[in-house]
C-alpha cells in the first residue's frame, strides 16, 4: 500500500467525490450540535461535565485528550450507545439524543474494529445494509463497490480472522462508510497499527473523508495524529473542553497550560511581574509583542535562534548548553540559563551546532512570545 | 539419565492407569457377547444377549424413557439456561452473589440430596394439589434443573470470550434488539450452543440417582432397569444394553474430538 | 464537581431499562432453580425437625428425634449402627480421596510432559469412562470383582480374602469404585495447575535447591495447590455423599451415609431420619463450597476452578 495506491482511490469513480461547494451543500454531511452534555459513571465519576461544541457539517473534527478525559464517552453518546444524563445533542437539525443507535444514520468504526468473527468480510460489510433492509442484489452491488473503492476487492470472500490489522482496518472504516451516514465517528481506529501503516492510513482516511465530504468526528489521544488530520481540533479535559480551533490555532496559540502542555510544550515560566510587554520571568526579562493576559509565559523550542558566544541585545538570553540531542534534520538543545532550563529546537541547515558546554545566545522574537494562563 | 527413567516410569503408570480406567468397560463389552451365564468365564462368541434385547419390551421401553428424557430437558434447559446466560453477561457488572449461588447450587448438590429433596417435594405437593405425579414429568424438571447452570455458563463464557463492542458495533449498524439477537448473538454462540446441548444430553443419559428418586412406575429410563436388573441378580443382557451404552458414548468421543479438530482456534 | 442535584431522569429510565432486562433473562432459569431446588431442599430440611409417622411420612410436632437416631439412639436404648455409618463415610472419602490424589499428580504431570497437540487427546482419554452412565461403571467392577473372576482367585492365593468370598462385596470395593469414579475430576483440575507451571520458576529452584526433591517442594508443589485443593474438594463433596457405589459394591456392611438417607425414603422409611443425614451432607457440600469461594477469591475466578 503505497503512495500510489491511496491516489489511486482518490481517483476512483466509484464513489463520487465532491464537485464544488453546491454539491457538498447537498450532500448527506450533517452539522452536530450538542449542548449542556453531562455524563456521570456511578456516582462519582464524572465523565462530561457540561460539553457545549458545534462541528460543522463535512469538517474532519478531532476531539483530543488523555485517557479519561471524556472524548470516548462524548464519542459514545454521538453515536448513542451512551445517553447524556442531561443536556441535547442535535444532528442534522434534529434532535437525536433520546434516539436509539439503531435508529441514527451514524456509524462507527470501534479501536477494535469490531468486525463480526461468525461472518466473513462481505457479510460483515453487507451489516448495516441488511439490517436496514436493502435487497440483497443492491446490497452485493453496494458492497463490491466500496470493496474496491478500499482496494480490498479480493478479499470479500475470506473470513476475519483471516486478515492483517491494516486490512481489518480498511474493512471496519469500508463497513462503516457503506452505509453512507451522515457523520461518520471514528475511535482511535489507527491505535492499534504500527507507526508506518498508521501514517500511511492517517493520509488515506484523510484523503476520503475530503472525497466523500462526509462530516468525520475523530478521536485521539495523539497530538500529532489530531494535527496531522483535523480541519479543527477540541481539547478535552476532564469532561471539560478547553479549547477548539484549528490545528495552528491551538498549537501556536493554546488558551492553558493544560492545552500547552498537551501539544508538547514544555518552555513553560511563571511571569513574575509585568510592566506593558515586558514580562520578568525566571528566564530574565523579555519582551513580547502580543502577550495578552496570561500569568505564564510560552516559548515555543522551534521558534528560537542560537548564536554562539556572549551577543548583547535586547531578548537576547545568554545560556549554557546543558545537553544536544541530534535528530539529523533538527537538533534539540537543553540550554542552561541561571537555575532555569530552556528547550530549543534547531533545523540543520549544515552550519556550526553548538557543543554541550558552549556558551550560546538565545534570540527569542517578540511576536512569537504568548502567554496563557495556569 | 535420572529424567529418563522418570519418565518411563510414568509411561508404564499412565498405561496402567488407562488399563483400570478401560478394565471394566472392556469386561462388560466383552461378557456381553458371552455364550453362557456367566460373568466369571468366557465360554464363547455369541449375539444371544443382543437377541434377546430386541424382544424385551421393558428395554425398549426404557430406552425410549431415555431419549425422550434427554431430548426434552436438553432443548428446555437450552432455552432457559441461554437466556439465563446471556443475562448473567450482560450484567455481570452488577452484584450477582445470590445469582452465583444460585446457578452452583444444582452442581455442588450431592445427587442423592438433590434426588430425594425434589421426590419429598413432589410427593408432598402431589397429595396437596394432584399435580406433580411422579413419571416423566417430573423427571424433566429435575433434569431441566441441573441442565440450566452448565447451558449457562457455557454461554456466558462464550459471551465473555466475545469482544464487548461487537454488540454495540451491531446497534450502530442499524439492527434493532430482535434482529442483534437473529443476525449477531445467536449465530455468534451457534458453537456454544450445540455443545451445551450436547452436555445437557451427555449429563441427562449419565444421570442415575436424580432420575431414580424422580421416576414413576411408568418412567423407569435405562439406567433405571439396569439397576433394577442388577438388584434382582445379574444378567448378561445388562452387560449387553451397557455394551450398547458404552459404544454410544464412545461413539460420541469420537465425534467431540474431530468436532473439536475441525474447528479453527 | 459543578454538577449535582437530582437523579436525571435519563439516567433513572436508564437504570429502570437496565433492571427490567436483568429480571427477563435471569428470572425464568433463576425461579426453575428456586422452585424446583431451593424450596424442596428447605422442605428437607423442614421434614428433618418433624416427628416419624405412619408409613415413614414426617408429621408434626416438630422434635429433634430424627438427629438424635442419627447419632445412635432409638427405642432400643443406643446403638452404633448409624454412627458406624457415618465414621464409615467419613474414612471411606478420605482414603479415596488421598488414593485418588496420588494416582491423578503424576498422571496430571505425565499429561502436560506430552506433545501439546496430543495433550486434549490424553486428557479425552481419561474423562470418556465417566461419560458412561455411573451405574454400568459400577457393574463393570461387580464382573471383575465377583468370586471367581482371575482378579479375586488372585487376592484368594495371596490369602488377602476367604476362599470363594471374593472381593465383592466389601469396603475395598467401595473405595476402587470411588476411586474410579473420581479420578478424572482430580486430574482435569491438576492438569489445568500443572500447564500454567511458571518453568522459570521450577529452573531457578533447580538451580538454588539443587535436589529434585526439595526444587519440587519448593518450585512446584506450591504451584499446583489450587488445582489440588479444588480437585479435593470436587472429589470429596459428591464422594461423602454417594449412593450408587456403596449400594452396588458395599453390601451391609459397606454402606454410607448416602445409602443410609436413601432407604429412609424407600425401604425402611423414615423421612425425618433421612432428611437429618441429607441435612449433614448439606453442611459438608457448604463448607466445600465455602472453601472454594475462599480459594476462588485467593486466586482470582472462582469458576475457574469449579469447571
Amino acid at each position: 500500500m503505497s503512495e500510489t495506491m491511496t491516489a489511486e482511490i482518490a481517483d476512483h469513480p466509484g464513489i463520487r467525490p465532491v464537485a464544488d461547494e453546491q454539491d457538498r451543500a447537498s450532500r448527506k454531511a450533517s452539522s452536530i450540535e450538542m449542548q449542556g452534555l453531562h455524563k456521570r459513571f456511578g456516582r462519582d465519576t464524572v465523565a462530561l461535565d457540561g460539553v457545549d461544541l458545534d462541528i460543522r457539517a463535512g469538517e474532519f473534527f478531532t476531539l483530543l485528550g488523555p485517557s479519561g478525559c471524556g472524548k470516548t464517552t462524548l464519542l459514545r453518546i454521538l453515536a448513542g450507545l451512551e445517553e447524556p444524563d442531561d443536556g441535547t445533542l442535535v444532528v442534522g437539525g434534529k434532535n437525536v439524543t433520546e434516539v436509539p443507535p439503531h435508529q441514527r444514520s451514524v456509524n462507527t468504526v470501534f479501536q477494535s474494529y469490531a468486525l463480526f468473527p461468525h461472518l466473513s468480510v462481505r457479510d460483515n460489510l453487507a451489516f448495516g445494509l441488511k439490517m436496514r433492509g436493502l435487497p440483497a442484489a443492491e446490497r452485493n452491488a453496494k458492497v463490491d463497490e466500496i470493496a474496491e473503492f478500499i482496494k480490498l476487492g479480493d478479499l470479500v470472500e475470506r473470513r476475519v480472522d483471516q486478515l492483517s490489522g491494516g486490512q481489518r482496518q480498511r474493512i471496519a472504516l469500508a463497513r462503516a462508510l457503506v452505509c453512507e451516514p451522515d457523520v461518520l465517528l471514528l475511535d482511535e481506529p489507527l491505535s492499534a497499527l504500527d507507526a508506518g501503516l498508521r501514517s500511511q492510513l492517517q493520509v488515506e482516511l484523510l484523503r476520503v473523508q475530503k472525497r466523500l465530504g462526509m462530516t468525520f468526528v475523530f478521536v485521539t489521544h495523539d497530538q500529532d495524529e489530531a494535527m496531522v488530520m483535523s480541519d479543527r481540533i477540541a481539547v478535552l479535559n476532564g469532561g471539560n473542553i478547553q479549547q477548539v480551533g484549528a490545528p495552528r490555532e491551538v498549537y501556536e496559540r493554546p488558551l492553558n497550560a493544560f492545552v500547552a502542555r498537551f501539544m508538547g510544550h514544555d518552555n513553560l515560566y511563571p511571569i513574575s511581574a509585568r510592566q506593558g510587554d515586558r514580562l520578568t520571568t525566571s528566564l530574565g526579562e523579555l519582551t513580547a509583542e502580543d502577550a495578552g493576559a496570561g500569568d505564564l509565559l510560552l516559548i515555543r523550542p522551534e521558534t528560537l535562534d542560537l548564536l554562539p558566544g556572549e551577543v548583547a541585545g535586547d531578548n537576547h538570553l545568554t545560556a549554557t548548553v546543558g545537553e544536544r540531542l541530534y535528530r539529523g534534520s533538527h537538533a534539540e538543545f537543553r540550554l542552561e540559563i541561571g537555575d532555569t532550563t530552556l528547550q530549543a529546537t534547531v533545523n540543520n541547515r549544515g552550519r556550526h551546532l553548538p557543543e554541550v558546554g558552549e556558551t550560546v545566545t538565545v534570540v527569542v522574537a517578540p511576536e512569537d512570545l504568548v502567554t496563557l494562563s495556569e | 539419565m535420572r529424567k529418563r527413567t522418570l519418565h518411563r516410569g510414568l509411561t508404564a503408570f499412565w498405561w496402567l492407569t488407562l488399563t483400570f480406567l478401560y478394565l471394566p468397560l472392556a469386561v462388560v463389552v466383552l461378557y456381553s457377547f458371552n455364550s453362557a451365564n456367566s460373568s466369571a468365564n468366557f465360554v464363547s462368541f455369541s449375539l444371544r444377549w443382543y437377541h434377546r434385547l430386541l424382544g424385551n419390551e421393558a428395554i425398549l421401553s426404557a430406552f425410549g424413557n431415555s431419549l425422550v428424557l434427554a431430548i426434552s430437558s436438553s432443548l428446555i434447559a437450552l432455552v432457559v439456561g441461554c437466556v439465563f446466560g446471556y443475562g448473567m453477561y450482560r450484567h455481570r457488572h452488577r452484584k450477582l452473589g445470590w445469582l452465583i449461588v444460585l446457578i452452583y447450587l444444582p452442581i455442588v448438590l450431592p445427587d442423592i440430596v438433590f434426588g430425594i429433596s425434589e421426590m419429598a417435594f413432589f410427593v408432598q405437593i402431589h397429595e396437596w394439589t394432584g399435580l406433580l405425579q411422579p413419571g416423566l414429568g417430573t423427571m424433566i424438571i429435575a433434569h431441566v434443573t441441573f441442565q440450566i447452570p452448565f447451558v449457562a455458563l457455557i454461554v456466558y463464557s462464550r459471551f465473555v470470550g466475545l469482544d464487548p463492542t461487537l454488540f454495540e458495533a451491531a446497534k450502530d449498524l442499524y439492527a434493532t434488539p430482535v434482529k442483534r439477537v437473529v443476525h449477531f448473538m445467536l449465530p455468534t454462540i451457534k458453537p456454544a450452543l450445540i455443545s451445551a446441548f450436547f452436555l445437557s444430553f451427555t449429563l441427562s443419559v449419565d444421570d442415575f440417582v436424580i432420575s431414580f428418586f424422580t421416576a414413576g412406575p411408568e418412567s423407569a429410563t435405562l439406567p433405571i432397569y439396569i439397576w433394577g436388573a442388577i438388584k434382582k441378580g445379574v444378567s448378561p443382557e445388562i452387560n449387553a444394553i451397557a455394551a450398547l451404552m458404552i459404544a454410544a458414548v464412545a461413539l460420541a468421543a469420537i465425534l467431540s474430538l474431530a468436532f473439536s479438530r475441525r474447528r479453527p482456534t | 464537581m459543578s454538577y449535582s442535584g437530582v437523579m436525571p431522569s435519563a439516567r433513572s429510565r436508564a437504570m429502570v431499562r437496565e433492571t427490567r432486562h436483568l429480571l427477563f433473562t435471569v428470572t425464568p432459569g433463576a425461579f426453575w432453580i428456586f422452585i424446583f431446588l431451593v424450596l424442596p431442599s428447605a422442605y428437607l430440611m423442614g421434614v428433618a425437625f418433624m416427628t416419624n409417622g405412619p408409613y415413614g411420612l414426617p408429621q408434626m410436632p416438630l422434635s429433634l428425634d430424627s438427629f438424635e437416631r442419627l447419632a445412635g439412639f432409638g427405642f432400643l436404648g443406643w446403638s452404633p449402627g448409624n454412627l458406624y455409618t457415618l465414621l464409615r463415610s467419613l474414612w471411606q472419602t478420605l482414603v479415596s480421596t488421598a488414593l485418588v490424589v496420588v494416582v491423578a499428580y503424576p498422571i496430571a504431570y505425565y499429561i502436560t510432559t506430552c506433545r501439546e497437540k496430543w495433550r486434549p487427546l490424553l486428557l479425552l482419554a481419561v474423562v470418556v469412562p465417566s461419560w458412561t452412565n455411573q451405574v454400568i461403571r459400577t457393574f463393570g467392577w461387580m464382573n471383575l470383582l465377583a468370586p471367581g473372576t482371575p482378579l479375586s482367585g488372585l487376592a484368594e492365593s495371596l490369602g488377602l480374602v476367604a476362599p470363594n468370598m471374593g472381593l465383592y462385596p466389601s469396603n475395598f470395593a467401595v473405595t476402587l469404585g470411588l476411586v474410579y469414579n473420581f479420578l478424572p475430576f482430580m486430574v482435569l483440575p491438576l492438569y489445568g495447575a500443572f500447564e500454567k507451571l511458571d518453568t522459570a520458576q521450577v529452573e531457578a529452584a533447580q538451580d538454588l535447591y539443587a535436589s529434585p526433591m526439595r526444587a519440587f517442594w519448593h518450585a512446584v508443589f506450591p504451584q499446583t495447590l489450587p488445582g489440588l485443593l479444588a480437585g479435593i474438594v470436587l472429589v470429596a463433596i459428591p464422594a461423602f455423599g454417594m449412593y450408587v457405589i456403596p449400594e452396588l459394591l458395599g453390601g451391609g456392611k459397606g454402606m454410607m451415609l448416602g445409602n443410609l438417607v436413601a432407604n429412609q425414603f424407600a425401604g425402611a422409611s423414615n423421612w425425618p431420619l433421612g432428611a437429618a443425614g441429607a441435612i449433614l451432607m448439606l453442611l459438608a457440600t457448604f463448607l466445600g463450597l465455602y472453601v472454594m469461594r475462599r480459594l476462588g477469591k485467593r486466586l482470582g475466578g472462582g469458576e475457574e476452578v469449579v469447571i
